[in-house]
């Protein structure tokens, strides 16, 4: 569903990606696996259409993401960021309905069923007791998992099921995380977690998240992706991409000194 | 840190405060004529202020001038001289190459004067005031350059003239007027009137015209749109320095004072534009410009008869 | 089921309107010079003899039109400026537009310029163009994007260029002008008609058609340009209008009034705390109460020292001052 082919890109001079290829299906949970500075970040700027290749495509259904309309884009995939900081102090649920923003029309004004999209994204993230709460008075994991649900009213195109309002959400949506769990203690990196997982499990919905941390991305996801100096190194399954030498050859040490460095 | 902090200020502060008493006994503060041996008929006078330049010329002590102000523009002789700056901006160091053994300054430019004291030049200071110390100076100016009987002669001709103007006058009805001595060039914003005090104000009066703000007592005044209505003038009379005020230009400015149909001054057509710096300089053609104002306000006193000599 | 954040503020942006409405009635009938109602309204009585109705009628009524105008435009502007550049300290003058105003009317102040439409307003709505081209045109002369961290830089740089050249050009004026020329940087509201309200009326109308289309971007933006970018905002575009959106009202509020400070900061700082940071709660909230809160210093200008004026500038930094100091010492 989401294609990266070939992709070379660079800030100025310098080389960030250098011919990466990867492609993501419908309902995968891939992980982007690599050390600071391997161009995690740029890749999902890419595949997220905020930034566009030097050369190769960054494909979404058929089309370039370039290609798609802006607000019908966003509906269809949204981004977690590593860190949201606010220029305002806006509330938990004010958050969550910005996510609403691509559904309504120029100088249209949130309805009852936004708000109600808003508050079951809320509740599927455990922040709905916090919905009234300035943001910025969140703790880290707390913050991590409104901005999800943030992201989740925006790809959400309604409600199913009664008594009890549930998220509706099509199924080529894409949720992209940058380093979800990166500034998180663990106590609040296994909620995000358990929340990411639980949206894969029951939904089947396509995560992509990039992430330095090689037990999350092993406990977590079907599908690890070694992205080392801009380059895709391995792509698979977890238990086949990470073995000692391909770890110390990411994260450029003594493969003697990877191998306590994996999961079990 | 606190005591870092009371070091700098006093380090800062404390040569300010002792230099007066350390230095003071050096340098003679009070420049007054008898304190300093100054000549009894200076040759290289520098004069700042138009006004006493003129002065300094109309009692025939023109030769002794060797540098004016840069707006100095009366008599022309005036003008060959060297310019040496103004109010703000006084050039120290072309004056001092000059070697003045008169330096005219205002009052109020401490710094220049402080300067020119620790450069042992004499000096001679003015201060813009009324009506009657025009003359007052002129014969004080005259004293301290070896012209007192010049001045004298000129003094007393101004008092006369004066005194003509307000016969001529006294007894008419006083009209109302605003004395606008400034305003935004093209509307009728950032207006500034005469507002009871100072020479202009004193010109006016004596030219029959009763200030509209006197109440207030000051040199100037910014007047709203509201403080003009309510006072109702009948007569407004506007004063700008010539350049850049073209007959064209002084009709175009009238106009803007339609506006205001409500005003006495503009429904009786009596809105006047002098531009003409005699009305503005408070020196020996003080008594032209009063009867510049005096013929304004009262044409029918003066239409009558030979001029004044 | 508890309504929609926004349709909680909504009371609250009616009050302010109520208060605009309020202030611009009332001010007409305060002033230095006592005025009769009766008189002022009374046809019997020609105009032309009706002190009390001229006051009224033309000292008194435009002046509030154009405080409402002027106020109501600085705020706005102040709160769009501070979400494009992301930031609660911007003003409408961060960027240069208000030195390159009094600059327009430093030259025609000094250089006696008679320009059509008369008066230093054309000048200086003239400055405040030349001042938003060059800021647009130095923080996109090396990038293809539109960064807002260079348009901060060069909006500063440019602040303090025109500072320069602003004592400059006080400094060759004569001792008269100079005074003049300090005078309307302090402001005045003392239009003598609706001449310069009409003329600013046309930009400040498309300034705020702009705006109203802003609000909800500004929402997005002020969670960062990517994440405004990811909910579908075209974040380039959105950023110019509201760079010359607000730019443009700053020039026609300041041509109008002079540099009057602190509105654009202190409104929608106050109307924040009021009614939250949603921008289509605060923009119209802001406008309304900076009008509001312009024609009240503007009537506390003229009476405090009858007859003489204080200018207004002077009154909102007296007031806006120690409300700055207290917002700073009571955060966090």
């Amino acid at each position: 569903m989401l294609t990266v082919r070939d992709v070379h890109f660079g800030y100025g001079g310098a080389p960030v990606l250098q011919g990466v290829t990867l492609s993501v299906r419908r309902g995968d949970l891939v992980g982007i696996l690599g050390p600071n500075g391997s161009g995690k970040t740029t890749l999902l700027r890419l595949m997220a259409g905020a930034l566009v290749p030097q050369s190769g495509q960054v494909l979404l259904g058929q089309q370039p993401v370039g290609r798609h309309a802006r607000r019908a884009l966003a509906r269809r995939l949204a981004v977690v960021p590593q860190e949201t900081h606010l220029a305002f102090d806006y509330s938990v649920i004010e958050i969550a309905l910005m996510g609403r923003y691509p559904h309504l029309g120029a100088f249209e004004v949130e309805g009852a069923a936004d708000l109600a999209i808003a508050r079951a994204a809320l509740a599927l993230t455990g922040t709905a007791h916090l919905a009234d709460r300035p943001f910025d008075t969140l703790s880290g994991g707390e913050k991590q998992r409104v901005v999800i649900a943030s992201a989740l009213a925006q790809l959400a195109d309604g409600l199913t099921g009664t008594p009890a309002a549930d998220l509706r959400v099509g199924d080529d949506a894409v949720l992209l995380l940058d380093e979800p769990t990166a500034s998180l203690d663990i106590r609040y990196q296994l909620e995000v977690a358990s929340v990411l997982g639980r949206l894969h499990d029951e939904r089947r919905l396509t995560i992509v998240l990039s992430t330095h941390d090689l037990r999350f991305a092993a406990s977590m996801c079907a599908t690890v992706v070694l992205l080392g100096r801009g380059r895709v190194l391995s792509a698979g399954p977890p238990r086949e991409v990470l073995t000692a030498e391909r770890v110390a050859e990411l994260y450029e040490i003594d493969a003697g000194r990877a191998a306590p460095l994996l999961p079990v | 840190m606190k005591a870092i902090l009371c070091l700098v200020a006093c380090v800062a502060i404390g040569p300010h405060v002792i230099a007066p008493y350390v230095i003071a006994p050096y340098v003679a503060r009070d420049f007054s004529p008898a304190s300093f041996q100054a000549p009894r008929r200076p040759q290289r006078i520098v004069s700042l202020v138009p006004a006493v330049t003129e002065m300094l010329f109309a009692m025939g002590a023109g030769d002794q001038v060797v540098g004016v102000s840069s707006y100095d523009r009366h008599p022309p002789e005036a003008r060959t001289r060297t310019r040496l700056g103004a109010l703000v901006d006084p050039d120290v160091e072309r004056m001092l190459a000059l070697k003045p053994d008169l330096a005219v300054v205002y009052g109020t430019q401490s710094d220049l004067i402080s300067r020119l004291e620790r450069a042992g030049v004499p000096m001679f200071s003015y201060e813009h005031a009324g009506l009657p110390d025009i003359t007052a100076t002129i014969r004080r100016l005259g004293a301290r350059v070896g012209r007192a009987d010049e001045a004298g002669r000129l003094a007393s001709r101004i008092e006369r003239d004066i005194e003509a103007i307000g016969s001529r006058v006294g007894g008419r009805l006083r009209p109302r007027t605003a004395l606008i001595i400034g305003r935004e060039p093209g509307a009728l914003r950032g207006i500034y009137a005469s507002a009871g005090l100072g020479f202009l104000h004193d010109m006016l009066e004596t030219a029959g015209g009763e200030d509209a703000f006197a109440d207030v007592g000051r040199q100037n005044l910014q007047v709203s749109i509201e403080v003009l209505l309510a006072r109702a003038p009948d007569v407004i009379l506007e004063m700008h320095p010539p350049e850049a005020w073209t007959p064209e230009r002084i009709a175009r400015e009238r106009t803007l004072w339609r506006a205001l149909p409500a005003l006495p001054a503009v429904r009786n057509d009596r809105v006047y534009i002098l531009a003409d710096d005699v009305v503005l300089v408070p020196g020996p053609r003080v008594a032209q410009g009063i009867r510049l104002i005096a013929e304004t306000l009262h044409p029918a006193a003066f239409r009558a008869g030979g001029r004044t000599p | 089921m508890t309504p929609l954040p926004l349709r909680r503020g909504l009371p609250l942006v009616a009050a302010c309107f109520l208060a605009m409405l309020a202030a611009v009635l009332a001010a007409p009938f305060l002033g230095s010079t006592p005025i009769a109602l009766g008189r002022v309204f009374d046809r019997g009585i020609p105009f032309a003899d009706n002190v009390d109705a001229q006051i009224f009628f033309i000292a008194r009524l435009p002046r509030a039109a154009a405080a409402a105008l002027v106020g109501g435009t600085l705020a706005a502007a102040g709160v769009v400026f501070q979400g494009l550049l992301r930031n609660p300290l911007a003003t409408p003058y961060t960027l240069g537009v208000s030195a390159g105003a009094s600059l327009g009317a430093m030259v025609a102040i000094t250089f006696n310029l008679m320009l059509p439409l008369g008066g230093v307003a054309p000048a200086s709505l003239l400055g405040a163009l030349l001042a938003v081209m060059v800021v647009y045109g130095l923080s996109t002369v090396r990038h293809r994007g539109f960064s807002t961290t260079v348009l901060l830089l060069a909006g500063v740089t440019l602040n303090a260029f025109f500072s320069a050249l602003i004592l400059f050009v006080q400094f060759i004026g004569d001792f008269a002008q100079t005074y003049r020329a300090l005078r309307w940087l302090m402001g005045d509201l003392d239009v003598a008609d609706y001449t310069p309200i009409l003329t600013a009326l046309p930009l400040v109308a498309a300034a705020f058609a702009v705006f109203a289309w802003l609000a909800r971007p500004l929402n997005l933006l002020s969670m960062g340009a990517d994440a405004a970018a990811t909910r579908g905002i075209d974040v380039g575009r959105a950023e110019r209008l509201a760079f010359f959106g607000a730019s443009l009202a700053t020039g026609a509020a300041v041509s109008v009034g002079g540099p009057i400070g602190f509105i654009g900061i202190i409104v929608p700082h106050l109307v924040r705390l009021l009614v939250g940071s949603d921008h289509r709660l605060v923009l119209p909230a802001s406008t309304f109460f900076g009008a509001a809160f312009l024609v009240a210093c503007d009537a506390v200008a003229r009476i405090v020292l009858a007859p003489i004026e204080l200018p207004v500038g002077i009154v909102t930094a007296v007031i806006g001052g120690p409300f700055f100091l207290w917002l700073l010492v009571r955060k966090r």
